[in-house]
């Protein structure tokens, strides 16, 4: 098999006794938009960094168009990089911060000044080549960021949380601009997110990290509708567990029975990784899959609130859970708390964690 | 309008519990330099005379010489010695940094003449240096490191490399180390990070150090009393020769009035483009 152009091979990360990045693997095609998504702490920030080579993964190789790029420090490696932080050198104005990694490469001056014009162009800040760091607003300054790594070409782009000190409405026209970029370019993207809109909307795929390791790789709509474990129908979109009492499992679908006696057939399953935290067998439906039935999962309702375009609804299970409803306003109408109603989904739009 | 004039009222009696400092400031230090300069140009007669005949004297022009060579010489070897270990101190573990920072603190700390002595016996003829030097084989006649100007640039130099490294230490660390990594996968190596990432960003600590240092050394009196020689004198020793030995004040306040012109030209100077002591 002939290598990725990029490869991380059983990476590995330990700091004393605790493992920061558990054995993993990913191969990365030219191009491609992948995200790490996970919480804080979960290893995605050290395997990013083991790419820049600011530290020195225990184990493991990473290479890139088949060879390993371990033994070369940082700045030989030519990789971009934009930080979470704002790194523009405070010192130089917009254009000297583009032109930096040229000049350092020791190239022509004619050829750093197009190349700067070029790339300010491209992430349209033209007009702000001679202001000085301190006089750029976040956004601005993440974008001349993104400009400098570009500027000499990279085969790989790192991005690490890089939006994250914006608020909601940049941050989203950023998201825009760095699509926009990612297309024209067509350079590969490795970008470090723990915000799972963020990931759906930027990247081809996803890999979701958890506790050092990585629980499923996959494009936004695989880890929605097919999540591979509990954290990850957990952590992509939003979801209710329900805990079960019986449990029988034949080939790929299973059969519940949940506490108070209601039963449920034909569910897919899917078996947790080793170590994956809880051990009892949940059901995990999105609150927009549930429905109100005229029998089913008898529920009691605890609270009703208005959205606009939807309304949410709270429920309490006959043994105590609580779990809630996404729906139109028209089809919850009728509830009001304390009233009693039945809930059903569709089986094969539920999961049986085992 | 009210809220503007409220501004400087507030100042104003701020300024109350600085009141005995001033106080004493004028007392002891506006009166006497105000006095010193009436001296340098009323003695003997009222003219100019006194400053005309410490450029033309080539004794005393040497003098001026020697002090700014000196103090020149110490700086710069200073902020050369001083910069690895700024940037060590702020890259090696913080508990590591405080040893080292209190090494440097204990040697500030130390009897001042004990050190200038102790330098004495290291650089002397028959002193450490010279004397391993010569079992080495690596020069045959002792080189004369003490009674000149030698002697005073090497224990000046490690007098003064505290206030270069202190101020140094500070700045460097106010960088960001991401600042730093940006840097180096931008394809800076060790070397191009240093010139146009951390010296551009350190320019002011090194110019608070730096011309502390400069101007300690333009008045420093001890060290080169000690480690140098009566025929390569310094400013200090010259106002306290004409003052004490020649009781010349004209002269001598003409000389110290030169050395208090210099340090406040540098001062502005170094506000002009660094914005003052940070």
């Amino acid at each position: 098999m002939t290598p990725a152009f990029l490869s991380i091979r059983d990476l590995r990360q330990t700091y004393g006794s605790f493992v920061a990045v558990d054995d993993v693997s990913l191969e990365i095609p030219e191009g491609e938009f992948l995200t790490f998504l996970g919480p804080s702490g979960s290893g995605k920030s050290t395997t990013l960094y083991a790419l820049a080579g600011f530290n020195e993964p225990t184990s493991g190789d990473i290479l890139l168009k088949g060879a390993s790029i371990l033994a070369t420090p940082s700045h030989k490696r030519n990789i971009g990089m934009v930080f979470q932080r704002y790194t523009l050198f405070p010192h130089l104005n917009v254009r000297e911060n583009v032109a930096f990694p040229l000049r350092v490469r020791g190239q022509a001056e004619r050829e750093i000044a197009a190349r700067v014009d070029q790339m300010l162009a491209l992430v349209q800040l033209d007009a702000f080549a001679d202001r000085m760091p301190g006089n750029l607003s976040g956004g601005q300054q993440q974008r001349v960021a993104l400009a400098r790594a570009l500027a000499y070409d990279p085969p790989v782009l790192l991005m690490d949380e890089p939006l994250s000190a914006l608020d909601k409405k940049l941050r989203e026209e950023i998201q825009i601009e760095i699509r926009r970029i990612h297309r024209e370019t067509g350079v590969t993207i490795l970008y470090v997110t723990h915000d799972q809109e963020e990931a759906l909307r930027l990247s081809d795929r996803i890999a979701v990290f958890n506790r050092g390791r990585i629980e499923q790789v996959g494009s936004g709509r695989d880890l929605y509708h097919n999540p591979a474990t509990r954290f990850v129908a957990g952590f992509i979109g939003d979801s209710n567990f329900l805990d079960t009492a019986e449990v029988a499992v034949s080939g790929d679908r299973g059969r519940v029975v949940f506490p108070d006696g209601t039963a449920m057939g034909d569910l897919p399953v899917h078996r947790s990784a080793p170590g994956g935290g809880a051990t009892a067998a949940q059901v995990m439906v999105r609150p927009q899959s549930l429905r109100l039935a005229a029998a089913g999962l008898p529920v009691r309702v605890l609270d009703v609130t208005f959205l606009g375009d939807t309304s949410t609804v709270q429920f309490r299970t006959g043994w105590g859970q609580e779990i809630w409803m996404r729906a139109g306003a028209e089809e919850i109408a009728g509830l009001s708390p304390d009233a009693t109603a039945h809930l059903g989904w569709t089986a094969g739009e539920s999961h049986l964690f085992v | 309008m009210a809220a503007n004039a409220s501004v400087p009222r507030r100042q104003r009696r701020g300024f109350g519990p600085a009141v005995p400092a001033l106080v004493l400031l004028a007392l002891f230090f506006v009166i006497p330099v105000v006095s010193l300069l009436l001296r340098s140009i009323l003695e003997p007669e009222f003219g100019l005379q006194n400053y005309a005949e410490l450029f033309a004297t080539s004794t005393y022009a040497r003098v001026l010489y020697n002090t700014f060579l000196v103090a020149f010489v110490v700086t710069a070897v200073s902020l050369l010695l001083g910069y690895p270990v700024a940037w060590l101190l702020a890259i090696m573990p913080q508990r590591y940094a405080n040893l080292v920072l209190a090494i440097i603190l204990v040697s500030m700390w130390t009897n001042l003449l004990a050190r200038t002595y102790a330098w004495m016996v290291l650089l002397q003829r028959t002193g450490l240096i010279n004397t391993t030097l010569m079992k080495l084989g690596l020069i045959s006649e002792p080189l004369a490191l003490v009674k000149n100007l030698t002697g005073v640039t090497i224990g000046m130099t490690y007098i003064m490399l505290p206030f270069i490294i202190l101020p140094l230490y500070a700045s460097i660390r106010a960088i960001d180390p991401t600042t730093l990594q940006a840097a180096a996968l931008c394809g800076a190596g060790r070397w191009q990070a240093f010139r146009r990432v951390l010296l551009p960003l350190s320019a002011p600590g090194a110019a608070a150090g730096g011309l502390m240092v400069f101007v300690m050394s333009l008045g420093y009196f001890v060290t080169p009393a000690l480690l140098g020689s009566a025929s390569q004198m310094m400013l200090a020793e010259m106002i306290a020769q004409l003052v004490q030995s020649l009781l010349n004040w004209g002269l001598g306040s003409a000389a110290a009035f030169i050395l208090l012109t210099v340090t406040l030209a540098l001062y502005a100077v170094q506000i002009r483009f660094f914005g003052g002591m940070r």
